[in-house]
């Protein structure tokens, strides 16, 4: 695969030479921060043969890192160019839009390509005042990755249709995961705990209004995604033992988590479009015996980026030619294609290369028209500034509660309590 | 009276002939110290605890991803060095990231040494005003967390224009408390103050007794205390990660951790990575060990 | 020369060499007296670096701690010692305290103690093999931090850990190395000594080195083992140096960070705080919660008690005499 790309490079590069270099042009150096798998080399190499005299810098850190440097940075003339702006903290850089370019004030404007994006991938971008700060680069959507092969051990149905029927709700899919742990005596998701984030992110609202307003107490969708978290994590256990309910003790992403998915102690993973490729990472050996359904409630989100210019950005034309060219239609195919990341163009939800999408190792799933299905039902859910802390919190007391140190109840008030004292109210 | 070099003759049987001070030298037949095996035993445990995490690593770099999951897990290398290297090499300019980091190092180490060995002489044998509350002052400095320390010194260096520079890393790390905390404790213990007295009488400068007493006595603990000071900056990681924007100009640690990816851990590359970072360092020890051991041994001699 | 008698041992007499060893009854002199201006010189590369750079943590923690501040939001807002108050009530932040003051308990202890045997054996001249095991040594401190932490969640992992496979081979539970406190503490404490054992070795034997060798030759005509030799030569000739580390292991073992954070891969230091540490906590108030003047207040409540524990400790090992008795 490695030397299939590296072919197609220098391809590429062969091409972009025959291409005379735009007269005049300036040499431009462009510093990113970035995290993950935000941006693709294949992708910046295309774009630097292109435009020879742009370089791009990006210095990769983990993900709160990133988003805590820029924050000190943000109040100094060193800034970088182009920011990655995770969906959790998205909501806190957007109330401060004095710190960014409103991308509407560009050359061409913003709102030229807005229609090009699904709609409420766009309006996690965009700040209280209307501003635009960052364009989506992928939506994360929801499925459910099973083995097949698992299931129809446990006497389950293998068929994806018919799969989905088990679980129209959460209640029918943590009873699923019951059934699944007493008939085979293992678990049936990696991590129970991932409901809460996939339950939460189907209602209208999580822990702000629109306006703005603290809302995470008495919002009854987030006690209601709570609760079903919490059953998730201890349906099913012996009697007496916290094993972890429907599922597994070890960590999502963990090198647990790696081994698991080889050895198949767990039959089910709770899938955006962005997980299919971890999957295919960790456990190559298990291709062809995945298979990927609707998610209960059918539509979802989990994950996702913007793409933003700080205000002090010293190159903002360039990066904003560069972000328009990589979030156009054309490149998010070429991610798609090659990464398995789903696009935010709502007119690629049309292409034939997108809904006729199929992978072998997951047994021809039609991953396109799967995944166009979970994204176009969801929600404007508002963002707010301490999304990033009360997640965190709430995940805490979940997992709290799966170790068996508190009941459900009494987790949900301490998570309640810890998060006005991280946040004040 | 500081007690002369004893010296140390062997005779046939290889049995150390000792001389004292003492004007009628007596012939002392004592029987080599022999090393009981329970120390090479010992010596072996620690080496294989160790080295041990550093052989897992490059297991798990050359044998692929899927490996460090296997029940039991495989404890022999694979053949898939070369290709993760090749991997590494691609995600990041990893020599050159090698370089700058042994550059930076090797300035920060010679430069700490000097200051705090001449500050550190001062605080141990001379008299200044406010000395005593500097030192203590120094010593405080320590005792607070530094974290915080990074909004504040961001804001200076982007001020300076120092941001994805290297004068960024050098400048602010040219001094080191700790390192005059020690070579005052080790100045003061191991120079006695008559040696001092007779050197001030003979008429020696302060800059000449600093070079032939001073230098030569501290030897073995200021080349520890570079050697120190080499790997903390090897080692940096936060500060660096924050100031130096292009990949050209990473230092080793954020060069390896740009194979990171979103969530998941990619085991071979991180552990590769991470295998090449010390590698060098280990050889380069290698080569140095003997200088080492050589400084010490000065150190060890003179009584 | 001094005789000293020692206890137990009423027979032998200990003699030591004077001088170098025995400040003791006499009045220090400071030998440079007359050229205090060299003196002001020669620490003043030092300070003007560390006015520049080194203060400015300081001043800038001391400061905001009386303030409200989130970084992008605006102006500080004064609130005078609201920040120190609301510390003093904060359960979490006892509960970091404690936490740390037990890491720093498992790592310390025997760190130092396997650290003062690893420098004896290796301060043995007739030793083969010096490079070696000195270069070994160091490559636990060597090896990147991100890395270590990887390995050793692996080693420590819940279900397929080598740790817990052997065991559960042996016949016994699995042991939840993340989620259970005091295994937690263990965990980390084991990266730490693993991280710093040579390390600290290798400082024990620089100072051993300097010792005098007509010391342990004396002490040997007076018919000393070498285990007296240790506890009554090198002990007290190593009587900075001990303190000198004891002072250095509380100020790192009180600000451990970096393990506790990639163990636990989260701020918090478990789902618990059952692995927050003081550092960490600092952090997490800082830049996670955006609460900088809150994290400042953490900082200075550690440095008042790192200051009173390092005077402890310094303290407790002046009472290690330098001339052999105790």
């Amino acid at each position: 695969m490695k030397r299939r790309i590296a072919l197609l490079i220098s391809v590429m590069v062969a091409l972009g030479a025959g291409v005379a270099a735009p007269a005049n042009a300036a040499p431009v150096t462009l510093t990113v921060w970035s995290y993950g798998n935000v941006f693709q080399t294949k992708l910046l190499n295309a774009y630097k043969a292109a435009n020879p005299t742009v370089t791009i810098k990006i210095k990769k850190s983990d993900m709160d890192s990133n988003h805590q440097n820029l924050r000190n940075a943000l109040r100094t003339n060193s800034v970088p160019d182009i920011a990655a702006l995770e969906v959790s903290y998205i909501g806190e850089f957007r109330n401060y839009d004095a710190y960014f370019k409103d991308l509407n004030t560009m050359t061409p404007s913003a709102s030229t390509i807005k229609n090009d994006f699904l709609g409420w991938r766009w309006s996690q971008g965009v700040s209280p005042a209307g501003k635009v700060i960052g364009i989506p680069t992928d939506v994360g959507g929801l499925a459910v990755a099973y083995r097949r092969d698992l299931f129809a051990a446990a006497g389950l149905p293998t068929n994806r249709t018919d799969v989905a029927k088990l679980w129209p709700t959460w209640s029918q899919f943590i009873q699923t995961g019951v059934n699944y742990k007493k008939d085979t005596g293992k678990a049936f998701i990696d991590t129970a705990g991932t409901v809460f984030a996939a339950a939460l992110n189907q209602g209208t609202q999580r822990y702000y209004t629109s306006g703005g307003s603290l809302v995470y107490r008495t919002n009854g969708s987030v006690s209601s995604a709570f609760n079903v978290a919490a059953q998730a994590v201890t349906s099913g256990n012996a009697p007496g033992k916290y094993d972890g309910g429907i599922g597994t003790k070890t960590g999502q992403f963990s090198s647990g988590w790696g081994t698991g998915l080889q050895r198949g102690t767990f039959a089910v993973v709770l899938a955006p479009a962005w997980m299919l490729d971890y999957i295919k990472q960790q456990a190559p050996r298990t291709s062809g015996k995945w298979d990927v359904a609707k998610a209960p409630g059918s539509y979802g989100n989990i994950g996702g980026s913007q793409l933003a210019i700080p205000k002090n950005a010293k190159n903002p034309q360039a990066a904003w030619d560069f972000i328009r060219w990589y979030l156009a239609p054309a490149q998010q195919l070429t991610v798609f294609k090659s990464y398995g990341q789903f696009p935010t163009i709502e007119s690629l939800y049309d292409n034939s290369s997108v809904t006729g999408y199929k992978d072998s190792f997951f047994n021809n799933a039609p991953i396109g028209s799967i995944y166009v299905a979970s994204v176009t039902g969801v929600h404007n859910i508002p963002t707010g500034k301490k999304d990033r802390i009360i997640d965190t919190t709430f995940g805490q007391a979940i997992s709290r509660v799966m170790l068996g140190k508190q009941s459900s109840s009494a987790a949900w008030t301490q998570a309640l309590a810890d998060i006005k004292k991280s946040i004040g109210q | 009276m500081s007690g002369k070099h004893s010296s140390s003759r062997r005779d046939e049987k290889n049995e150390e002939i000792v001389s004292t001070d003492n004007a009628v030298t007596e012939v002392k037949r004592r029987r080599r110290r022999k090393i009981s095996p329970f120390t090479y035993v010992a010596l072996g445990v620690m080496t294989f605890i160790s080295a041990f995490p550093f052989y897992w690593m490059f297991v798990v770099a050359s044998n692929g991803s899927d490996e460090i999951s296997k029940i039991p897990p495989s404890l022999k290398p694979g053949t898939h060095f070369p290709q993760m290297m090749s991997a590494v090499y691609e995600a990041v300019p990893f020599n050159r990231s090698l370089l700058n980091t042994f550059m930076v190092a090797i300035i920060i180490a010679v430069s700490q040494v000097f200051f705090s060995s001449l500050a550190g002489f001062a605080f141990a044998k001379m008299e200044f005003p406010g000395k005593k509350w500097m030192l203590i002052f120094v010593v405080g400095t320590m005792m607070l967390p530094s974290q915080l320390g990074v909004i504040p010194m961001y804001m200076m260096m982007s001020k300076l224009n120092w941001i994805d520079n290297f004068k960024a890393l050098i400048i602010p790390a040219l001094v080191s408390a700790f390192g005059v905390f020690w070579m005052r404790q080790v100045i003061d213990a191991q120079i006695p103050n008559e040696l001092l007295e007779a050197a001030r009488i003979d008429g020696a400068s302060v800059f000449r007794i600093y070079r032939s007493i001073i230098v030569p006595v501290v030897r073995s603990s200021a080349f520890v205390l570079g050697l120190f000071s080499f790997l903390a900056t090897w080692n940096d990681f936060l500060w660096p990660l924050l100031v130096m924007n292009s990949p050209e100009k990473f230092t080793v640690q954020v060069a390896i951790n740009q194979l990171q990816s979103s969530y998941v851990i990619d085991y071979a590359l991180n552990m590769g990575g991470a295998f090449m970072a010390t590698a060098p360092l280990l050889v380069l020890f290698i080569f140095v060990g003997k200088r080492l051991v050589a400084g010490v041994m000065d150190g060890a001699v003179k009584g | 020369m001094s005789t000293q008698a020692v206890p137990g041992k009423s027979q032998i007499k200990f003699k030591s060499s004077n001088a170098p060893i025995d400040k003791k009854p006499r009045k220090k002199i400071a030998p440079m007296r007359r050229q205090d201006r060299w003196g002001m010189l020669f620490v003043s590369p030092f300070f003007i670096v560390f006015l520049a750079f080194g203060l400015i943590p300081i001043l800038f923690t001391t400061y905001v701690a009386f303030f409200n501040w989130d970084a992008l939001g605006g102006a500080p807002e004064y609130i005078g010692f609201a920040n120190f108050k609301e510390l003093w009530s904060d359960t979490y932040f006892w509960q970091a305290l404690r936490n740390t003051f037990s890491i720093w308990f498992i790592s310390t202890v025997p760190q130092m103690t396997l650290a003062l045997g690893i420098a004896t054996l290796l301060a043995n001249p007739n030793l083969r093999a010096k490079v070696f095991w000195r270069t070994v040594l160091l490559v636990p401190n060597i090896t990147s931090v991100l890395a270590v932490a990887i390995v050793f969640q692996q080693l420590f992992g819940y279900d397929f850990g080598m740790i817990n496979l052997a065991i559960t081979w042996l016949g016994y539970h699995h042991i939840d190395w993340v989620g259970n406190q005091l295994a937690s503490h263990i965990a980390i404490a084991t990266m730490i000594n693993w991280r710093w054992f040579g390390y600290n070795s290798l400082i024990f034997l620089a100072s051993m080195q300097a010792i005098p060798r007509e010391l342990y030759e004396s002490a040997s005509l007076d018919g000393a083992n070498r285990w007296q030799q240790f506890r009554y030569v090198t002990i007290p000739q190593l009587r900075n140096t001990i303190i000198f580390m004891m002072i250095m292991g509380t100020i790192g073992g009180l600000q451990v960070f970096a393990e506790p954070l990639l163990y636990g891969g989260g701020m918090t230091g478990g789902d618990s705080r059952q692995f927050s540490t003081l550092t960490l906590y600092l952090f997490e108030q800082a830049f996670f919660n955006q609460r900088y003047g809150y994290g400042a207040v953490i900082g200075i409540a550690m440095t008042v008690i790192i200051i009173a524990i390092s005077v402890l400790n310094y303290l407790i090992g002046r009472r290690i005499a330098t001339d052999g008795t105790k």
